[in-house]
């Protein structure tokens, strides 16, 4: 009974595998098509029928992104910038308001924080047009800080609840014997607690990361120069300048655009499965 | 006597400065964040709030005009394209909801079954979240292009060039369209609930259904399913709230069209504010669709509450 239950397992998880296995296939054709378009010749993009494997290799559209194309390596820089900008200030922010709401007690400690969280129900389409108005009549409109600023502030409530919950898992004594041994607060938190909650760092970094490397709504909106311009608008407008037959040229632009978030996906696996679910479970 | 109740006043002296010194440091901790909440978050939701009370067309009103709750009633009784965002809204979201709860939960069963191979699957599920929304919109209208897109390719193989068709520029497809592309790129997140649901299913459970003899079926309908249930209700919660929240891939891939088809709340509220400049009508939208996520969110939570606890 038990054995041939236990076969019956076996070519069940081996359909299963086939299934997911054909799924997976369908599933990342859209990339694998993409990034096979990239590298092929223009001339056999457009041979009918086509073949899904190419018939010759070529980095021509990758060299065409770097040399020819317009705005690409200004977007990227920009990406670059908007993006590592966001992440520091967001994780000094953070891990300071995070240590002052898991480890101190103070009146309105849990009011404040709940107020704080409560912001993150709130969809961003509420706060596009007055931060616009804001920053249109502040004159940041078409400037790093004009997506910086409001990038720091979205991210900081989730920030906010992934530090103070490693600060709170840190034993108060720690702390006191810090404070008793001297050691002023400032350097207590920066020298002292900060690596313990190193994991949370990681966590906050990337779901930061990921989100100012992706934005678009607020890119789009705010910002209308190709010189400040992000990568998830510039290629967008790269495409609409050279219309889809050119998709070996924005396939190639689109891969490049995607490494350095492929990376540390790849650096930083298991924080970022990890760092993505909790973000998403206590929303 | 003397000394001594004048040492314990230094003591108090002492205590009380420490305790301001301590005050100060927490307003110092405290302050980037709040002034962060304060300006960009906290000033814009009560504005906006103020905004969609009035009649204001920006650069050509002087300045906003109160109206009260008129436009809201406007908004539901005169606006026609209002009512149209609200539909396509709602279809996109049973849709976008179906197609991303479904393909998510059979995926993670599945893979959760296998004994090789789990991480090289998980690894191109997640790969789609990593791409920007918008470069996905790019992809999909690339991929289902008439010109050149890979499946009218096929298509055009197979049968008949009159099957091809322009997904995005066809009413019955548009949506649909935007709804794949949106699936795609979402399920990876689902699908991490999920795995983690399933991996915190004790072994034992299911060793002892096997030794009673129950098929994989009767384990997933008595064990899986039961056990994943707080899973489920965060990941429903979290894909419809995901699913009123459309904006890159509608400006992306269709502008809203074929006509207006493609209309959601978010592409509605963003070309009333950036194209019609009208800040009064696009505030309002903007106000009904957060009061429907919100109460979406609270009304799913307690709605499923009382099962989630009884369940421990």
């Amino acid at each position: 009974m038990k054995k041939s239950s236990n076969l019956a397992y076996g070519n069940l998880t081996r359909i299963f595998f086939i299934l997911v296995l054909v799924f997976a296939l369908i599933y990342i054709f859209p990339v694998f098509w993409m990034f096979i378009t990239s590298i092929r010749p223009d001339n056999d993009i457009h041979k009918f029928p086509p073949t899904i494997m190419p018939h010759a290799l070529t980095l021509k559209n990758y060299i065409y992104v770097f040399t020819g194309m317009e705005g690409f390596l200004r977007y990227f820089l920009n990406s670059v910038v908007v993006t590592i900008s966001t992440v520091l200030i967001v994780l000094v922010a953070s891990a300071m308001s995070g240590y002052a709401f898991g480890m101190r007690k103070f009146r309105g400690n849990q009011l404040l924080f709940m107020l704080v969280l409560s912001v993150l129900t709130i969809p961003y389409i509420m706060y596009l047009i007055p931060i616009y108005i804001m920053e249109y009549r502040m004159g940041l409109t078409d400037t790093y800080l004009g997506l910086i600023l409001p990038y720091v502030a979205l991210n900081l409530p989730w920030g906010l609840l992934i530090m103070r919950g490693a600060f709170s898992t840190i034993p108060l004594d720690i702390r006191d014997a810090a404070v008793v041994d001297g050691c002023g607060e400032f350097r207590m938190v920066f020298q002292i607690l900060l690596p313990i909650v190193r994991p949370a760092f990681v966590t906050t970094t990337i779901i930061t990361f990921v989100f100012a490397w992706q934005e678009f709504m607020f890119a789009s909106t705010i910002n209308k120069k190709n010189e400040w311009q992000t990568l998830p608008v510039g290629i967008v407008w790269i495409r609409d300048e050279l219309q889809t037959m050119a998709m070996g040229k924005v396939g190639a632009a689109i891969i490049l655009s995607i490494i350095p978030v492929l990376i540390l996906f790849f650096i930083f696996r298991k924080f970022f499965i990890e760092g993505l679910s909790e973000g998403m479970l206590k929303g | 006597m003397s000394t001594s109740s004048h040492n314990l006043d230094t003591i108090r002296t002492l205590k009380r400065r420490r305790k301001m010194a301590e005050n100060i440091n927490l307003i110092i901790f405290l302050l980037p964040a709040m002034l962060f909440v304060l300006v960009f978050i906290a000033f814009p939701v009560v504005y906006s709030g103020f905004l969609s009370l009035t009649k204001f067309k920006f650069g050509i009103d002087k300045a906003p005009v109160f109206i009260g709750l008129k436009g809201y009633i406007e908004r539901f009784t005169s606006d026609s394209l209002f009512i149209t965002a609200l539909k396509n809204q709602a279809v996109f979201a049973v849709l976008y909801f179906s197609i991303t709860f479904a393909v998510s939960l059979v995926v993670a069963i599945m893979i959760n079954e296998l004994t090789f191979g789990v991480q090289a699957f998980q690894v191109i599920f997640y790969l789609p979240m990593i791409i920007p929304m918008s470069l996905v919109g790019i992809i999909f209208a690339w991929l289902l292009s008439p010109i050149n897109g890979f499946i009218n390719i096929i298509v055009r193989s197979f049968g008949h060039p009159r099957f091809m068709f322009d997904w995005y520029q066809e009413p019955q497809t548009a949506l649909v369209g935007l709804v794949v592309a949106r699936s795609w790129k979402m399920v990876g997140f689902t699908l991490i609930i999920f795995i983690a649901g399933l991996k915190g299913i004790p072994k034992s459970f299911r060793e002892a259904a096997r030794v009673d003899g129950a098929s994989f079926w009767q384990e997933v309908k008595f064990i899986i399913i039961p056990n994943l249930k707080p899973y489920m209700l965060i990941s429903s919660i979290w894909i419809l709230i995901n699913s009123l929240k459309v904006f890159d891939l509608v400006k992306v891939v269709t502008e809203g069209g074929p006509g207006v088809r493609t209309y959601t709340l978010y592409y509605y509220s963003w070309k009333l504010a950036f194209e019609r400049r009208d800040l009064g009508q696009a505030s309002q939208v903007a106000y009904i669709t957060a009061a429907i996520i919100i109460l979406l969110a609270i009304g799913l939570n307690q709605l499923f509450k009382p099962e989630t606890a009884e369940r421990g």
